[in-house]
């Protein structure tokens, strides 16, 4: 039956598939493996054993089952998840049903579309030279599934159906750049939610004592930054993502409520449209950011953006942020002005936000207003407090004892004093408004890992930081972190070798970084790679695609693309016709037939014609009557024909040798 | 190469015949090998463009990418479709004789140029047989493939059909070859005999043993003469002489009977031969000796198989033009 599926041809299909959903087992419902695999056995023994088929009711019911745990896991629809769980399960439960041929392409298209639609989740180098390779086994069960050469055993059929997999496959690969850079970019239709549940790490829209610590401990990339001229100097890349504003005498929040993500970021837009009261000024830092997807929707760039590209909304306070939270890298090109002035003539809203204070932490009130009024003026004010954290007894740590009370800024000033970014941004922010200076937190990254082999920054979770902002008439807001006059060597050199010497931080990279310095060389080559891939994938956009065209073609017209195009496409079958060896010279006809054509040839030179289907008996004895003194001749060289075409080749030289002079002496006597 | 859009019903013959005339032996080439891509390429570019819409709603340049390298798969497979029929030598060696109503079974000889493999072959006759072959080495491989013949006489099989979606199914590749063979047609011998004829037991040729030529003891040789078998002539000896020689056989006889015409029961001419062609396989199965009689035709008594062919030959071309 050739129209079913063969058991060499089944286990093609089950490899593919296998292959296919393993990288979803990390993004999805990790039970939609077993379920595959049940399957497969089933199928395998159905073929091997000849089981019966499960019977329809039993395949509903599996279905039904299948549908019911996927409604049950959780998964918002309609969804892409949703969507990519339906058709691995379907993907799944195809294969116990898979007979006939039909049904194998059915399962490898499936193949192919789940391939692309992984993509959606990973875009590394990684993800990419797996799907090559899920791909070079689908077009294998393709072909595993079209013939079965049983002169092959198990290894050769393997080997030359991944042979021919991998011809086709390279062979497309000119057409296909062809095609990928002719095939137009178009804007997004309509958007469907990604939705995945989940947890990453990355900074969180309130802080509270203790939790930029934790964030510390990671050294997962936050996102990578390669900037278009200069490189600024680390003290200065301060990366802004969140602004709080409100304090209950422990937490810092972006509001005085707790909002849902649309609101949230409806009221960030929103008041993004009132400040129009930046003064440009000074040098733009132009820079490309791809952020690592987060789960959350901050993105953090200098301040303040002037201008922006890419999927993003620009909020209150000249931020950024992405419309949904990160599931997948986002790149963002922007321009920012540092020495810009932001907002001299303030709102009395923002004013207010700013100034709002908790009744609690009274001690460090108290000690607030005392100094304010020692010193007469805002300026004094501030350079005594900075100078207070300079001088007196304060540690910068990792690791400080926690705060318990909800009166942490006095727990801290007065009892404590050992503690990290948050700790001096938080109590530097309450002494500011507590003595009527309107003052807000800033959370964020500051400074980063610089790639020397790739030109770019690495920023690290460990990289997180939190400081402050101070507004002042006439300048407006300015950026003051309390951290560097704690630890300036934090901001000069980087979180990293600020808190080499703390118990537990990033213990397996400070063992790198002091006795294997050379695998950091070599891991930041492996991240110049991907950063370069990731940045071409995310790049890559209309307006690039036709700057290679242009690159390519000059002026881009839709003539010259057709033209392009079918020169292309036509190029690439020349060669790859040539290269097949489609033009090679067939093979002669075997001597017996080329000299019965001569003879027919001669013959209707004397007007004897053979007609079509005539065979050579009835042929010769036509010639014969026709020409009566030749027929002995005739008759003789026809049956060394026919004895040379019908006979078991036994003594074959003999009989062409005699047929080979029966039509000499037949040519000279004609 | 030709590519069309055509269905094998509506290409023309007399079109085809320029390109595919009717030929023992055929070599499939540019001028005579047609391919569309299939249903199935169809299916995969509906599923591209779904997934180019993908690409779209999450602007995804690697989904982009394997919708681009699906797409050229899609077009580069048809070189490989082609490149597995290109080359392929199909030569019919015979068409076997059969009785009106029965399988003509035609024996085809393929063979493929060096390293040039074809792999998954389908030839087929629609509606009636379809053979599945992979043609690995030079050396011819041998296929039989059956067709129905309903009349008696001769018999040319039409077009065969041989084609192949081999290596991914995205793509057929065919062509209609058309053999220039003839296979005899016998006459449809009747369901049940009406001659009331039994083995006779044992007494036959052993008084008066009349020997004959024949085909079964090997007699001697002597010089050819015209209508000897093919099977007879003795090679060797031509190759040392350069004359032909047959070798002789003899046949021991019994009675003859005749097979005739003029006694039969019925008077529609194809009834009539469908019963004398009964006769004669019943007397060769009984190993008597028999002549036949046909209007202008007289085969005189004889036995064994060269005799029964002989016969059936007779009747099977009786009244037609060529023969």
């Amino acid at each position: 039956m050739p129209n079913q599926i063969t058991y060499s041809g089944m286990w093609w299909l089950l490899i593919a598939q296998c292959m296919v959903m393993l990288p979803f087992a990390m993004h999805l419902p990790i039970w939609l493996i077993p379920v595959m695999l049940f399957s497969a056995g089933w199928r395998l023994r159905i073929l091997k054993v000849g089981v019966t088929p499960p019977s329809v009711l039993f395949k509903t019911l599996l279905l039904a089952l299948g549908l019911g745990v996927l409604l049950l896991s959780g998964l918002v629809f309609p969804s892409l998840d949703a969507m990519a769980a339906l058709l691995l399960l379907g993907f799944a439960f195809k294969a116990l049903e898979a007979a006939k041929r039909r049904d194998a392409l059915i399962i490898v298209f499936i193949g192919f579309f789940l391939v692309a639609l992984y993509f959606l989740y990973n875009q590394t180098i990684f993800a990419a030279l797996y799907s090559l390779a899920s791909l070079l086994i689908l077009v294998g069960a393709l072909i595993g599934n079209q013939q079965h050469v049983s002169e092959f055993n198990t290894a050769e059929q393997v080997r030359f159906n991944l042979r021919v997999a991998l011809q086709i496959l390279l062979q497309s690969l000119p057409l296909m750049l062809v095609i990928f850079l002719l095939m137009p970019r178009l804007p997004p239709l309509w958007s469907l939610p990604m939705t995945m549940g989940q947890a990453r790490t990355g900074i969180s829209d309130r802080m509270a004592p203790g939790e930029i610590g934790n964030l510390s401990q990671s050294s997962e990339l936050a996102f990578r930054v390669s900037f278009k001229n200069k490189r600024p100097t680390q003290q200065t890349l301060y990366w802004r993502g969140l602004v709080l504003n409100h304090f209950d005498g422990r937490e810092w929040r972006q509001f005085d409520e707790d909002l849902p993500m649309p609101y949230m970021r409806s009221r960030l837009e929103a008041s993004a449209l009132q400040d129009d009261q930046m003064t440009i000024q000074g040098e733009p830092i132009e820079y490309e950011a791809i952020y690592e997807p987060s789960g959350k929707p901050w993105l953090f760039t200098l301040s303040p953006v002037a201008h922006f590209e890419g999927t993003a909304l620009s909020i209150s306070d000249y931020r950024v942020m992405a419309s949904d939270p990160l599931q997948a890298p986002l790149l963002l090109k922007a321009t920012s002005y540092p020495d810009a002035l932001r907002e001299v003539r303030i709102k009395r809203s923002t004013l207010y936000s700013a100034l709002q204070l908790p009744k609690n932490n009274e001690r460090s009130r108290a000690l607030a207003q005392r100094w304010r009024k020692e010193v007469g003026s805002d300026k004094a004010y501030l350079e005594k407090v900075l100078h207070h954290y300079r001088e007196a007894q304060f540690f910068y740590t990792l690791n400080p004892p926690r705060l318990n009370s909800t009166n942490t800024i006095d727990e801290f000033l007065f009892d404590s004093r050992h503690g990290f970014c948050e700790h001096y941004a938080g109590s530097f922010v309450f002494l500011m408004r507590a003595a009527g200076i309107p003052a807000r937190i800033v959370v964020g990254y500051q400074g980063g890992e610089w790639n020397e082999r790739g030109n770019y920054l690495l920023v690290h979770q460990y990289d997180a930081h939190a400081w402050a902002e101070i507004w002042l008439p006439e300048k407006g807001w300015v950026q003051i972190d309390p951290t560097a006059a704690v630890a300036p060597e934090r901001v000069e050199k980087g979180a990293r070798e600020a808190l080499a010497s703390e118990q537990g931080f990033l213990s397996t990279q400070q063992f790198v970084d002091k006795h294997l310095p050379w695998l950091n060389g070599m891991a930041l080559r492996w991240d110049a790679m991907q950063y370069q891939w990731q940045r071409w994938v995310l790049n890559y956009d209309d307006s690039m695609r036709l700057q290679i065209l242009q690159r390519l073609m000059g002026e881009v017209s839709l003539q010259k693309i057709a033209f392009w195009l079918m020169g292309g496409v036509s190029a690439i079958f020349m060669i790859s016709l040539l290269s097949l060896g489609i033009w090679r010279k067939p093979k002669r006809e075997a001597l017996e037939h080329r000299i019965y054509q001569h003879f027919c040839a001669l013959l209707a030179k004397r007007g004897i014609q053979r007609e079509a289907g005539q065979v050579p008996s009835a042929f010769a004895q036509q010639a014969a009557q026709q020409l009566p003194h030749h027929a002995e001749a005739i008759y003789t060289f026809n049956r060394l024909y026919e004895a040379i075409c019908y006979q078991p080749p036994q003594h074959r030289t003999e009989q062409l040798k005699a047929l080979k002079q029966q039509w000499a002496n037949l040519r000279t006597q004609l | 190469m030709a590519l069309l859009s055509a269905k094998r019903s509506l290409l023309p013959e007399e079109w085809l015949k320029k390109r595919l005339p009717w030929a023992r032996s055929t070599t499939l080439d540019r001028k005579r090998i047609f391919i569309i891509p299939s249903k199935t390429a169809l299916a995969l570019m509906v599923m591209v463009l779904i997934l180019f819409i993908l690409g779209v709603n999450f602007q995804n340049t690697l989904v982009y990418a394997v919708c681009a390298w699906l797409v050229a798969m899609i077009l580069i497979n048809i070189l490989h479709t082609y490149q597995n029929l290109a080359g392929l030598t199909i030569t019919a060696v015979q068409l076997e004789p059969c009785f009106a109503g029965e399988k003509a079974v035609l024996q085809l000889s393929l063979a493929c140029p060096n390293k040039q493999q074809k792999l998954a072959v389908q030839l087929e006759w629609r509606d009636e047989d379809a053979v599945q072959v992979n043609v690995l080495s030079q050396s011819p491989q041998t296929v039989f493939i059956s067709h129905s013949a309903q009349q008696r006489g001769y018999f040319t099989p039409p077009r065969l059909r041989v084609s192949t979606r081999y290596p991914t199914g995205l793509a057929i590749a065919w062509s209609l070859v058309a053999f220039d063979v003839k296979g005899l047609v016998y006459p449809k011998p009747l369901a049940h005999s009406y001659s009331g004829l039994t083995k006779p037991s044992g007494e036959v040729s052993e008084d008066g043993r009349d020997i004959a030529q024949g085909t079964s003891d090997f007699a001697g040789i002597r010089s050819y003469r015209d209508g000897d078998a093919l099977s007879q002539l003795h090679w060797k000896k031509y190759a040392q002489t350069g004359q032909l020689h047959s070798k002789t056989f003899v046949d021991p006889t019994s009675d003859e009977r005749w097979v005739d015409w003029d006694n039969t029961p019925f008077s529609d001419t194809e009834q009539r031969l469908s019963y004398l062609c009964t006769r004669v396989l019943e007397l060769h199965q009984l190993d008597y000796s028999y002549g036949l009689r046909l209007p202008q035709i007289t085969i005189s008594p004889d036995k064994g198989e060269a005799h029964k062919l002989h016969c059936l030959r007779a009747l099977a071309l009786y009244g037609l033009s060529d023969a």
